[in-house]
């Protein structure tokens, strides 16, 4: 169109291309003799006719976004009013689900590395017990460790106190605790992996120099064995953010569970209350992850070691 | 005065007799070279010395004190033999300065301060002041193993073992290596050097052993073993290898 507008405006002596002023060759700048003929110009500067063609497809793209959306909302599709008013409680569970990541994460991360360690020991005693341990762990089905761990809980506190709310509280953190033991048996496998990753080379030299075995492994291997394990175990973690909701199974109120909360009252919109509810769950899990892989991968940043890794990224 | 003397050292792997009741005296500031055929015991001899791999009979005494004693720490020993390996074994996850700080810091337990003056000087020896802060991974093979002799020499050993220093090195980077150790031996250190570059062997070396099946068949200048051999084994390897 703008380009009609050039032509049009433009006596056949002028440059018809878009060559600009002066044009190839070294020809004088056209003279521009309407103030239309300078407007399509300028107008042809700002969209040339691919840039056009990119905004016309959006423009379209937006159109029909909305049109759908249009067309789902006149069905009741998003039950907005719904959909805020049940946001307070699932945020609630958000920090609950903080919460249990807070205890989850660390010990499971604190026992595998103890049990990772111990497994790559000298001590028949300590590999005997990392391997035991990890063969339980990797065995048990994580919501049957969290009933079971659970139910200790209650059956323990029963004979210590009289107070049921104490021992529901204790029994609901032991479940939590069994999930951390749970996924501290993968991570003792990460972190077994990452100590074995590391050449035989690097313990001959710390030895060389004088270094002890708790020396060498702090200060040279273990660096190293996190540094190519940390991919492994945000992949464990972000696994292990998902696993909490089982936790919901024993009466936890974490994001799963204040979404469960909420699916009888949802019913009243008709099957769109829970599709938004389960919806707004999954953003909250989304969040939840991407804020930890984002830590780790920040990590992974952090401790590159220029020249070594082939792929960067 | 013997800096390093070995007595009867025996070692074997399974069935493998590795060592056969070796023998070794090394006189302060002397340069020996140890030579002999893939699979002879050099390196393995080098190993047991600084109990990297423990003898299993036999004495070594550095500096007159008997050292593969159960009493006494190998991490005791190791600190005062420096050891520089075939294969480098930078630490990959330090830059060239820290490679050489960490035993200062950590065994030596000087300040960080003094350490990386310390290690900042003994880099300036092998030539890499301005390497300083390059990972292992950004240097050639002839610096890092610069470095590795850095990191060895930092700790002021009483004797350093060179364990096949140029044999994973690419031709052009050799002589760098050599040099260094060249240097090095000009500047009075004690060394057993086990390698198969006759120019600094000749040059440098005050003694040769050759081993063969794990026996120390024969021992003396660079002029009598590989211009006048006496053994017949002596003979056919450094035969071989001159050529």
């Amino acid at each position: 169109m703008s380009r009609a507008a050039d032509s049009g405006g433009t006596p056949l002596t002028a440059p018809v291309s878009s060559a600009g002023p002066g044009g190839p060759g070294g020809l004088p700048p056209p003279r521009w003799r309407s103030t239309g003929a300078a407007l399509g110009r300028t107008l042809y500067r700002w969209f040339p006719p691919a840039r056009l063609a990119r905004i016309c497809v959006a423009l379209a793209g937006i159109d029909a976004a909305a049109a759908v959306a249009l067309w789902l909302g006149e069905r009741g599709f998003y039950s907005l009013p719904f959909a805020a008013t049940i946001l307070p409680q699932l945020f609630s569970g958000f920090e609950v689900s903080a919460e249990a990541i807070a205890l989850v994460i660390p010990l499971g991360f604190g026992v595998g590395f103890l049990i990772g360690w111990g497994r790559t020991s000298r001590s028949v005693l300590l590999r005997g017990f990392g391997a035991m341990y990890v063969d339980f762990f990797r065995s048990m089905p994580p919501i049957v460790l969290i009933f079971f761990a659970s139910l200790i809980g209650l059956l323990g506190l029963n004979y210590l106190t009289s107070d049921p709310y104490l021992a529901h509280t204790v029994g609901l953190w032991f479940g939590a605790v069994a999930l951390g033991l749970h996924t501290a048996a993968y991570q003792a496998e990460i972190v077994r992996a990452g100590i074995l990753s590391v050449p035989a080379g690097q313990t001959e030299a710390t030895d060389s120099i004088g270094l002890s075995r708790t020396q060498s492994m702090f200060l040279v291997v273990l660096p190293q064995a996190f540094r190519v394990s940390l991919p492994a175990l945000g992949n464990e973690f972000s696994s292990v953010i998902k696993d909490t909701s089982l936790l919901s199974l024993i009466g936890w109120l974490e994001i799963t569970g204040s979404g469960y909360n909420e699916l009888f009252p949802s019913l009243h919109y008709g099957l769109q209350g829970p599709l938004i509810l389960w919806i707004e769950v999954a953003i909250f899990y989304f969040i939840l992850t991407f804020l930890l892989t984002s830590a780790v991968r920040s990590l992974e940043n952090v401790s590159r070691v220029p020249g070594l890794e082939a792929a960067q990224s | 005065m013997t800096v390093l003397r070995v007595r009867a050292l025996n070692k074997s792997f399974g069935d493998l007799h590795v060592l056969h009741d070796v023998d070794l005296d090394v006189e302060k500031g002397e340069v020996l070279c140890i030579i002999g055929p893939s699979g002879s015991g050099k390196s393995t001899l080098l190993r047991c010395t600084n109990l990297l791999i423990p003898p299993d009979s036999g004495e070594v005494f550095l500096d007159g004190v008997r050292v593969n004693d159960p009493a006494v720490r190998p991490e005791w020993v190791r600190q005062q033999i420096g050891t520089v390996f075939q294969s480098f074994n930078l630490f990959t996850h330090l830059t060239a300065v820290r490679n050489v700080m960490l035993g200062l810091v950590h065994v030596k337990k000087m300040d960080r301060k003094s350490a990386r003056v310390k290690a900042v000087l003994e880099l300036e020896r092998v030539g890499l002041k301005d390497k300083l802060d390059a990972y292992p991974a950004q240097l050639s093979g002839g610096q890092q193993q610069r470095v590795a002799i850095a990191r060895a020499l930092a700790m002021d050993p009483k004797v350093m073992l060179f364990d096949e220093p140029t044999s994973a090195l690419d031709p052009e980077f050799i002589h760098e290596v050599l040099d260094a150790m060249g240097q090095l031996a000009r500047d009075g250190m004690t060394m057993v050097v086990v390698s198969h570059e006759m120019g600094f062997a000749r040059e440098a070396a005050h003694a040769i052993a050759f081993m063969d099946h794990g026996r120390i068949l024969e021992q003396g200048t660079p002029e009598e073993i590989f211009d006048r051999p006496g053994h017949e084994r002596t003979k056919a390897f450094v035969g071989k290898i001159l050529r």
